[in-house]
């Protein structure tokens, strides 16, 4: 057999190497819209990761360039070590579907099913119908959506169709997920649900970056927690929260709200 | 295999989307299969029935005088010199006597009274049996008649070479419907291909931010054009042979066509025109999508 050939460093420092790197990245829209300016952060493998600021500050802008949905103007983005702005074709999709991202528009086939709307992630890395099959019930059970299996997406309510299109993203057990604003529309237990899901998948080992208005999501955290002002980091701070993950308040009542609560 | 499942399930969707579109579609081609194939059919029949006409087409030169084997040697090179052909016969005065004495029978008698040489010398010549040479048997009799000696030219009947012309005319015709075929079955595709593009813009921008590969997006449209070409190539030779049924049930007590009996498209040329409408479908869901199609 051949010898092992380990290198004195190599574990120690695998569990910590960068998942994203984003160096000096600027983000401007024509004709002269700087969504971001020269930002540089580095998020390790397995991190859990909260990007919050007021609204334009270029939370989603930053999601968009992660995802290679746009391309920086000026700076350098690394995924897992590699130059995702310069990666194309079959690479390109293979990157992709290692990453999963949730829209703050959603982007759900409105015309199509529940259902099939989580399917389509795992669909395009040909997984068995089965084993599609048996992922989207099982997260839909996680979300509380088990009922709305065969319904349209365009008949759901907002925080609904938020929740699919979290299932989604995760869907295809991704290394790195993003979430944009995944509780905007959601009641406390639906959050909880969403969060305990997130949570599930990080301790999975995947990588995971949530961009939140919503203190109550990150305010007993203990990750980091980077702010954005204007296109600019304004402050990176770990969160201070007990070992115990995220737990909000909840009414013992609410239990039974929960169903109600999807009617507004 | 998941991969091809995975696009098959797409194809059906798309069919299913937009399957009025398609279903007019598939009329279209299998419209323009059966025009095309209906003309080539009656093409390929007349040739044959020309073929057994062309059995017994030969002309005949009839000579002033009886060539000497020096003459008849230059008279066959001149002959071959404009065309091939399959036979040349020289037939002398005396020949000629003899089997006009030998037609008469019993009423040969009536030579009794004349000369042996009063028939002309001729030379019989049997052109190859070719479409192009029956088809210039005209020019060819034009040619003979220029040759020393030649007093008159002789061939089959006038109406051999109307009907070359005929089949000339049904040529153009399969060519006409062959380019049809080819401009209907290639744009109607297309511009199905184009709607279907158009109309899932938001899922197809879906599909590429989610990590579908370019093949996943685009061999569903590939095997939908193939799918429209296979169907539409069954669908009017499926047609034309019910009318060629019925024609052939119908017409069968008439004298002439009865001689003549008409044969379907052996198998062959059916998965040629098959296979034909399959590639032209493919090749217009391939331009569409090349056009509309940003990957
Ligand atoms: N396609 C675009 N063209 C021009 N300007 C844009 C475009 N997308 C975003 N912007 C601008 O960039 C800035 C940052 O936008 P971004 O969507 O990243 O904000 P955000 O932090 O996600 O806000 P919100 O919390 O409201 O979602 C905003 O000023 C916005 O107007
Ligand atoms: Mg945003």
């Amino acid at each position: 057999m051949h010898k092992q050939t380990g290198q004195p460093g190599e574990t120690a420092s695998s569990s910590r190497t960068a998942m994203i790197e984003i160096i000096k990245v600027t983000k401007c829209y024509p004709p002269n819209v700087t969504a971001l300016a020269d930002i540089s952060i580095t998020i390790a493998s397995g991190e859990m990761f909260f990007l919050i600021g007021k609204s334009g500050a270029g939370k989603t802008t930053l999601l968009k360039l992660l995802c290679n949905m746009e391309k920086p103007s000026n700076g350098l983005i690394e995924i897992a070590g590699m130059n995702i702005h310069q990666v194309t074709g079959n690479k390109l999709a293979k990157l992709r579907q290692r990453v999963g991202m949730a829209y703050q528009d959603f982007r759900l086939l409105t015309n199509r099913t529940v259902a099939e709307n989580i399917a389509i992630s795992m669909e395009v890395s040909y997984r068995k119908p089965q084993i599609i099959h048996d992922r989207v019930r099982n997260l839909l059970a996680q979300l509380q959506l088990e009922d709305k299996h065969d319904i349209l997406t365009g008949d759901l309510s907002r925080g609904e169709q938020q929740r699919v299109a979290l299932a989604r993203a995760v869907a295809n057990s991704p290394t790195l997920i993003l979430v944009d604003e995944p509780t905007g529309n959601l009641d406390a237990i639906s959050t909880e649900q969403v969060m305990d899901l997130l949570t599930r998948c990080n301790h999975s080992g995947a990588t995971v970056v949530i961009v939140t208005h919503d203190e109550a999501i990150y305010r007993h955290t203990n990750h980091r927690i980077m702010k954005l002002h204007d296109g600019r980091i304004a402050s990176l701070t770990r969160g201070s929260g007990s070992e115990q993950p995220f737990s909000v308040d909840i009414p013992d009542d609410a239990e039974r709200m929960d169903k109600s609560g999807d009617m507004r | 295999m998941n991969f091809w499942l995975a696009v098959i399930r797409q194809t059906g969707r798309n069919l299913r989307q937009t399957w009025t579109t398609q279903l007019i579609t598939c009329l279209t081609v299998s419209l323009s299969v059966l025009i095309f194939s209906f003309f080539y059919l009656i093409y390929l029949n007349m040739l044959s029935v020309g073929d057994k006409l062309s059995d017994n087409l030969h002309l005949v030169v009839y000579l002033e005088d009886e060539p000497g084997p020096e003459m008849q040697e230059q008279l066959r090179l001149k002959i071959t010199q404009f065309d091939q052909v399959e036979k040349i016969r020289f037939i002398s005065k005396e020949e000629a006597y003899n089997r006009f004495a030998k037609q008469l029978g019993d009423n040969r008698e009536i030579l009794t009274d004349m000369p042996t040489d009063f028939l002309p010398a001729s030379i019989e010549v049997v052109p190859l049996r070719t479409l192009r040479s029956l088809r210039q048997v005209k020019l060819f009799s034009e040619y003979l008649a220029t040759l020393p000696g030649s007093q008159k030219v002789q061939y089959g009947q006038q109406w051999v070479e109307r009907f070359y012309s005929f089949i000339q005319l049904l040529s153009i015709i399969v060519l006409l419907s062959g380019s049809l075929l080819i401009l209907t079955a290639t744009f109607m595709v297309a511009s199905t291909i184009r709607l279907t593009i158009f109309g899932r813009q938001e899922e197809l921008e879906l599909l590429k931010l989610v990590g579908a590969t370019n093949s996943y997006i685009r061999t569903p449209f590939l095997l939908e054009g193939l799918l429209q070409g296979l169907a539409g190539a069954l669908l009017g030779l499926s047609a034309l042979y019910t009318l060629f049924q019925w024609t052939t049930h119908h017409i069968s007590g008439a004298g002439f066509f009865n001689l003549l009996s008409f044969t379907f498209f052996p198998f062959t040329i059916i998965s040629t025109i098959v296979l034909l409408s399959i590639i032209l479908c493919a090749v217009g869901s391939y331009a569409s999508m090349q056009k509309f199609l940003r990957v």
